[in-house]
């Protein structure tokens, strides 16, 4: 029709018939319609056209036959019975991608593994702590009661219960089939010929055993736990005490006193229950008869409490009985809000909020935080995908115009990427399978309890694997597929470039610039942790560990031991005590400051010459070795701390006597200036240090520097001629102090391999975009040399880009690192710690720096050194 | 047979039939909207079509590309043997009625 030049067709209705319809066919629609509108304007002039045209767009909008068209084709894309072959075709031509791009592929490939690595760590803990305890047969009936406790600070959830709650419900309510008693805090120390063999346990109530399904290798479970002072082993403890497999019905002396094997049990495995030994429930009770426990509505501090309902009774039946508890509490104790849970065994852990946990501690936040450790490993491994993807595009243009010229839609071709990405991560996986296997034991032991875990491939774990190497997959490959869908097949067959706009490269950028700041956060804590570790082994603990043997003194007679030691010449000086410095102390002494309050502090004994011994500084008095203590009057040391707490508690008539709850009096000859004598995390504590041979556990030799290996087997052979049946053991002060800080050694080995991932990961993608960039420029690099550029420019021109990206990641990453290492990180490994330092800084970006331009300089060196002849000749 | 033909939907068919292969969107509209006086939207009449090829009585098939209306194909109708019948037989039930009319019909 001639009239279509001289009329201007109004375009808007057919824009949006089009994105109304999206896939769905109309083309003879809007052929019907333009054809009628140009009629229209023939017969009825433009006005009334344009008028008819807009009443036809919206009889067309809202007609049966566009919105089923719409219908349709939505349906005939995601489910035509091609589809399976057009995977099938995706698959093989993302096989042919990845074998013609070997560099792409393989960059990705490893960067992918070594980052989905510590997810699939994350994601095996996870399956195994959410599968704790759903092995115990009856897991459905039994509960755990937990007290809420509503205050002016806050709202908290314990989950112990007072330690009457037992009693009360049993004899209450019948449906209860009944009640476990479980009380944390079993902590003996053995007497294992001669060296100490501390244990870790509960006391548990006769029906812990039957109860639960923790089965028993020797001994009867249903009174392995009903006499006073009987001992239930683990496996692994019984064999750590005793060489015969069924040591049942031997004896073990222990300082709580002496306890009877009743029986062994298989070490606890998938459980949050985490003992070594379980001693009878009333052995707590007889050691403690002064408290009636039915009675005792004020205590829950390490109670806990385990009911199994009777079989068929819903657990709502609880709630009336928990009610009336309350209602005793709320007598007991009317300034607080008071109520009780029931949580089913198999929901304790993992954990939100939840105080006093019994065993191990498996929270949600720990959890949360290793999946937001392994994410942050992985993401610099996405961001390669995505961003060699984008580097590409230059070269899958032609095939994505090519592709949409036969007719693939905008969606066939996000597929056949996504395919592409799935299938690339799923290929990955098994190399992170693999690295997986290697790390896994490590891991695992670094972790508190991480022994327990049952972690191991099977059909959840690998599915769960497969599941997220395809999220990955289609995460790390919907960027590339809705740029890759968008292209103008028009321009890119023409030739000319993708319009790469400023906000993909922007987004290349930003990329880049956050894989270099995590790999500089991560280097500069590595830094950090080696500074604080060797802070904490250089730092002035205010005694002295240098050339300082200990010998522990068991089962031999102390005083002689000593006077024979003393003789080796090499021996400068010998003193003894009770409790290592550098080494956690236990509070074990109750002061009375005044009438009516206690105070507990530290206490060590010590022998004559302990602080001259140690070179510990006295602030004022003397070290009272040589004063006698009376009987009512005992001579003592203390700390600083200690006179600093004390005052708290008002003034005193005499300042330098104090009275102990076991009525002892004491006077304070001399105060030590307050020192570490614990490890550095930990705050100084009033301690104070009484004179005793018989309590003391070890000798301290301080040794001449030279020859000491031949001193060492000198002592050996006088302790031998003074006992022969307890053998020599020593070791010197300094190892036990550092013993005290293996943990920063354990975060020290995590943060090296993390940093290791990433760096490795970020300098993958660095050496591809580099790689892409400069074949890319291939030709204008051979156009500069023969116009006179020189090596050193080129350098320049092609490394220019990435430096300025490093140099804004340093930006964004160092003052990121000083206020997560310097405020957060470093202050909760360790209270005292030094802080970030300047060098672990510069020596990051030092680092960094040096990777990044090796990275470049290995890339830029090809091209810049080929003969610019050839690279202009090629096509 | 598939129930009865609506009114407009047999003007359409029959329509269809007398504009044989010249059968197209804006042709049928114009014919409707002419012998029938109606002031039909290509909307409305689309939507009558689809049902009508949904139903068996239609087929339809998309031409060559034309010079006018952008290059775009029109889509032509067709009636198939049901809708043949379907007419026949709204016609005999028609022509009954007509003659077994007991009131005069004739003016």
């Amino acid at each position: 029709m001639s009239l279509h030049s001289d009329h201007k067709y109004p375009k808007w209705g057919v824009k949006l018939l089009k994105w109304w319809s999206k896939n769905a066919e109309i083309e003879d629609l809007l052929g019907d319609l333009e054809e009628c509108y140009f009629d229209h304007i023939s017969s009825k002039g433009k006005a009334l056209a344009h008028l008819y045209y807009i009443r036809q767009v919206v009889s067309l909008l809202a007609s049966y036959t566009l919105n089923k068209r719409r219908k349709d084709a939505k349906l005939k894309v995601y489910f035509t019975p091609t589809t399976i072959s057009m995977i099938h075709n995706y698959t093989i031509v993302a096989l042919r991608n990845f074998k013609r791009h070997k560099v792409f592929t393989t960059l990705n490939l490893v960067g992918l593994a070594l980052g989905m690595s510590i997810s699939l760590l994350a994601i095996s803990v996870i399956l195994a702590v959410f599968d704790l305890d759903e092995f115990h047969t009856k897991k459905d009936r039994i509960y755990q009661i937990g007290t809420i406790i509503k205050d002016d600070q806050g709202t908290r959830q314990y989950a112990s219960t007072y330690n009457a709650m037992a009693n009360y419900l049993a004899s209450n309510y019948p449906f209860i089939e009944s009640t476990v008693r479980v009380k944390s805090g079993f902590s003996p120390t053995v007497d294992h010929r001669g060296s100490e063999v501390p244990l870790d346990g509960y006391y548990a109530d006769p029906s812990f055993l039957q109860v639960l399904d923790f089965p028993l290798l020797y001994g009867d479970p249903a009174t392995a736990l009903s006499k006073p002072n009987s001992i239930v082993l683990t496996q692994s403890a019984a064999a750590l005490l005793f060489t015969i497999e069924n040591p049942t019905g031997l004896l073990i002396t222990t300082d709580q006193g002496d306890f009877q094997v009743t029986g062994v049990i298989v070490d606890p495995k998938q459980s949050h229950f985490y003992f070594q030994a379980l001693t009878s429930f009333n052995t707590h009770t007889t050691a403690n008869s002064s408290t009636p426990m039915e009675h005792d509505w004020q205590h829950f501090y390490r109670n806990y409490l385990f009911l199994m309902l009777k079989e068929g009774t819903s657990p709502t039946a609880m709630t009336s009985a928990l009610q009336n508890a309350e209602k005793i509490t709320a007598e007991r104790n009317p300034e607080l809000a008071i109520s009780f849970v029931s949580v089913a065994l198999t929901d304790l852990v993992p954990s939100w909020n939840v105080y006093h946990s019994l065993g191990l501690d498996w929270d949600l936040y720990g959890m949360l935080f290793f999946v937001g450790i392994g994410l942050l490993v992985l993401l610099p491994a996405v961001f390669n995908y995505i961003n060699l993807s984008l580097a590409r595009a230059l070269k899958r243009a032609k095939e994505i115009g090519i592709r949409k010229v036969m007719g693939a839609e905008k969606f066939q071709i996000k597929m056949q990427f996504l395919v592409e990405t799935i299938l690339l991560s799923l290929l990955s996986l098994i190399g992170a399978v693999l690295i997986f296997m290697l790390i896994k034991d490590q891991f695992i032991d670094m972790m508190i309890g991480g022994e327990t875990l049952n972690i191991s491939l099977n059909v959840i774990t690998v599915s769960s694997f497969a599941a997220f190497a395809i999220f990955i997959g289609v995460i790390s490959g919907i960027i590339p597929a809705y740029y890759f869908a968008q292209l103008d097949p028009i321009v890119t067959l023409k030739g000319g470039s993708p319009k790469s706009g400023t906000s993909i490269s922007m987004l290349k950028k930003s990329l880049f610039v956050f894989q270099f700041g995590l790999s500089l956060i991560f280097m500069i804590g590595v830094g950090a942790i080696v500074h604080t570790y060797s802070y904490a082994l250089d730092y002035n603990h205010g005694f002295d560990s240098e050339n300082i043997l200990v010998v522990p003194l068991h089962g031999i007679n102390k005083e002689v031991a000593l006077q024979e030691l003393a003789t080796q010449p090499q021996v400068r000086s010998i003193s003894t005590s009770s409790n290592l410095p550098g080494v956690m102390l236990p509070t074990a002494l109750e002061v009375l400051p005044n009438a009516t309050d206690t105070m507990s502090i530290g206490q060590v004994f010590i022998g004559s010459g302990f602080v001259e011994n140690l070179q510990m500084e006295l602030a004022w008095g003397t070290t009272g070795s040589e004063q006698q203590s009376s009987f009512n009057e005992e001579v003592v040391l203390v700390n600083r701390k200690f006179m600093e707490a004390r005052r708290i508690f008002g003034d005193t008539p005499d300042s330098l006597v104090f009275k102990t709850s076991d009525g002892r009096n004491c006077k304070i000859v001399g105060i030590l200036k307050n020192f570490n004598f614990e490890p550095l995390n930990e705050e100084i504590a009033p301690i104070v240090f009484r004179y005793s041979l018989e309590q003391s556990n070890y000798a301290l030799l301080t040794l001449q520097p030279t020859d000491i290996r031949s001193t060492i087997s000198d002592l050996d052979a006088i302790w031998t001629s003074i006992d022969q049946k307890v053998p020599f053991q020593s070791y010197f002060l300094k190892d036990e102090v550092e013993k005290a800080y293996q943990y920063i050694i354990i975060q020290f080995k995590i943060f090296v391999f993390l940093s290791l991932l990433a760096i490795t990961i970020s300098c993958l993608g660095l050496l591809g975009m580099v790689a892409f960039n400069t074949e890319n420029r291939t030709k204008e690099i051979a156009i500069r040399k023969i116009l006179g550029a020189t090596n050193k420019s080129l350098y320049i021109v092609l490394s220019k880009e990435f430096l300025k990206i490093i140099i804004v990641a340093v930006m964004f990453a160092v003052p990121f690192s000083y206020f997560f290492y310097d405020k957060l990180f470093l202050p909760m490994l360790m209270k005292n710690s030094a802080g970030l330092g300047i060098l672990e800084v510069i020596v990051g970006v030092v680092v960094l720096l040096s990777m990044g331009l090796t990275a470049i300089y290995f890339q830029t060196s090809k091209v810049a050194n080929t003969n610019p002849a050839n690279s202009l000749r090629t096509e | 047979m598939k129930g009865f033909l609506g009114e407009f939907e047999e003007l359409v068919l029959l329509t269809i039939a007398n504009l044989g292969v010249d059968a197209y969107g804006v042709s049928i509209l114009k014919d409707i909207n002419e012998r029938a006086n109606r002031n039909l939207s290509i909307g409305g009449l689309h939507s009558t079509l689809t049902r009508l090829e949904e139903k068996g009585y239609l087929t339809s098939a998309l031409g060559e590309p034309t010079n006018e209306r952008g290059g775009r194909r029109k889509r032509y109708f067709e009636l198939t043997a049901s809708g043949i019948s379907g007419l026949v037989d709204m016609k005999s039930l028609r022509d009954e009625l007509w003659k077994n009319a007991k009131v005069n019909l004739s003016i």
